[in-house]
């Protein structure tokens, strides 16, 4: 718990991360617009999923390895390790951390991306869609701070991390976006989505059993 | 298990396996009797080759759970040799269902669950061999590796699961739930075929364990005599 609220606290007095992801997201989609907008007045509606999916990820890989160099380069977590936790509890609080961040990112770039590219309201479908969300972004940070850990701690550091994260998360990005778009594009239909939404619930459960399992030998000595 | 079988025993018992499967589908089994008609033949190595690389996957996945439970280094090499080896076989299976593909469905590439998931496959453990090379430390780099071959491993059937969302594909459905759907003929060289692959995929893994042994054992000489 206090390491996640020295996580918040540094964040909020700096705020350097968090206003560059802003500005990233929405620079993203100012470039998925031009990227895909193919002709005039194009409906861009069935792309928004996968836009909204491919910005998060690679938001979070920025949002990882910075994440995790603060706490290399002024040698933080040598005294993370000294303190008389389980590493485990490290990894749920880093885990917690990003996706409070992720989570911060969302709620501006949904109704951004909504508000320029969705032609149809999804209100109705709202609840559903969180859900994805949420089921979503805990399986993407609990991979994501378990490969950021291992790859700090290697000579490439950043330059390595999306090489080992973007193969093992490609199936949250088909399931989300798939659900994603559903919701976008078609309203709700409830047997297509519930097969994603179970699906990313077990890829969560797996992940986050995996990880725990995992993190104290990925954390080092 | 070391003194079970010889090398060069192993290497001819695979040969010998795996010429007799192709003169078995090509001699005894009959032309497949649906649209896929004669290009179906490749399917006696290709299938083998693909169950290979997941059983060669396998092993790295057991080897590395063995090290993180022993921290002794023999596991860790065991997990290097048969990943290589696995992504070798995987970029086999590609090759062959691209042949297939062109021959059956007169596409050279579809993205289709299998296909799909062994690309992912492929890169996974390309990602693997990278994640090794940039990691000095022996211990450090053997437990990074261990840590991401039981994540990898654990990511293949989700993605094949995952990839089922994806619109419908071509592949066929050989081995259901109902049996295998291979007449008896078939099944002959088929198994035949799969037994060779997988007496060649020890054969290999015994040899390049040895050659690790023998750069260690020069690295050790060398450095006996300070170079």
């Amino acid at each position: 718990m206090a390491i996640l609220r020295k996580d918040l606290i540094r964040e909020l007095r700096t705020r350097e991360m968090l206003i560059s992801m802003i500005l990233f997201v929405l620079l993203a989609m100012v470039i998925f617009h031009y990227a895909f907008t193919v002709k005039e007045g194009a409906d861009l509606t069935y792309f928004t999923g996968g836009m909204l999916w491919v910005t998060f990820i690679f938001a979070m890989l920025l949002g990882l390895n910075r994440s995790f160099a603060q706490e290399k380069d002024e040698r933080c977590l040598d005294g993370l390790l000294l303190c008389p936790v389980d590493r485990v509890i490290i990894f749920l609080a880093k885990t917690a951390g990003n996706l409070i961040f992720l989570l911060l990112i969302q709620v501006v770039a949904v109704p951004v991306f909504t508000l320029f590219f969705v032609e149809r309201s999804y209100v109705g479908d709202l609840l559903p869609f969180l859900v994805v969300l949420l089921l979503a972004d805990v399986g993407i940070c609990a991979l994501g701070t378990l490969l950021a850990t291992i790859s700090m701690n290697t000579r490439s550091r950043d330059l390595l991390l999306p090489i080992i994260f973007l193969p093992l998360i490609v199936p949250v990005l088909i399931a989300a976006t798939g659900a994603t778009t559903l919701i976008f594009a078609e309203g709700a239909g409830f047997g297509g989505l519930l097969a994603r939404v179970l699906f990313l619930l077990g890829f969560d459960a797996v992940f986050v059993v995996a990880a725990y399992g995992t993190y104290d030998f990925a954390i080092g000595e | 298990m070391k003194q079970l079988v010889s090398a060069p025993a192993l290497f001819v018992g695979a040969g010998i396996c795996l010429v007799g499967g192709l003169l078995l589908a090509f001699l005894y089994a009959p032309v497949d009797a649906s649209s896929m008609g004669f290009s179906q033949k490749i399917f006696y190595y290709h299938v083998p080759i693909a169950e290979t690389a997941l059983v060669a996957f396998g092993i790295a996945f057991v080897a590395a759970i063995a090290y993180l439970r022993t921290q002794n280094l023999k596991w860790d090499r065991l997990g290097v040799v048969c990943v290589r080896l696995g992504l070798l076989f995987s970029l086999l299976v590609m090759i062959t269902g691209m042949i297939w593909g062109k021959a059956a469905w007169d596409v050279w590439w579809a993205w289709e669950p299998r296909l799909t998931t062994f690309l992912l496959v492929c890169f996974l453990y390309i990602a693997y061999l990278v994640l090794r090379s940039v990691v000095e430390e022996e211990q450090r780099r053997a437990t990074y590796a261990a840590v991401f071959a039981i994540i990898a491993f654990i990511d293949v059937p989700i993605t094949f699961f995952a990839t089922r969302f994806l619109p419908e594909g071509l592949h066929p459905v050989v081995i259901t739930a109902g049996g295998t759907g291979m007449e008896g003929s078939m099944l002959v060289g088929f198994l035949i075929s799969m037994l060779g692959m997988t007496l060649l995929l020890v054969a290999l893994i015994r040899r390049d364990l040895a050659v690790e042994d023998l750069k260690d054992r020069v690295a050790d000489l060398k450095h006996s005599i300070g170079g």
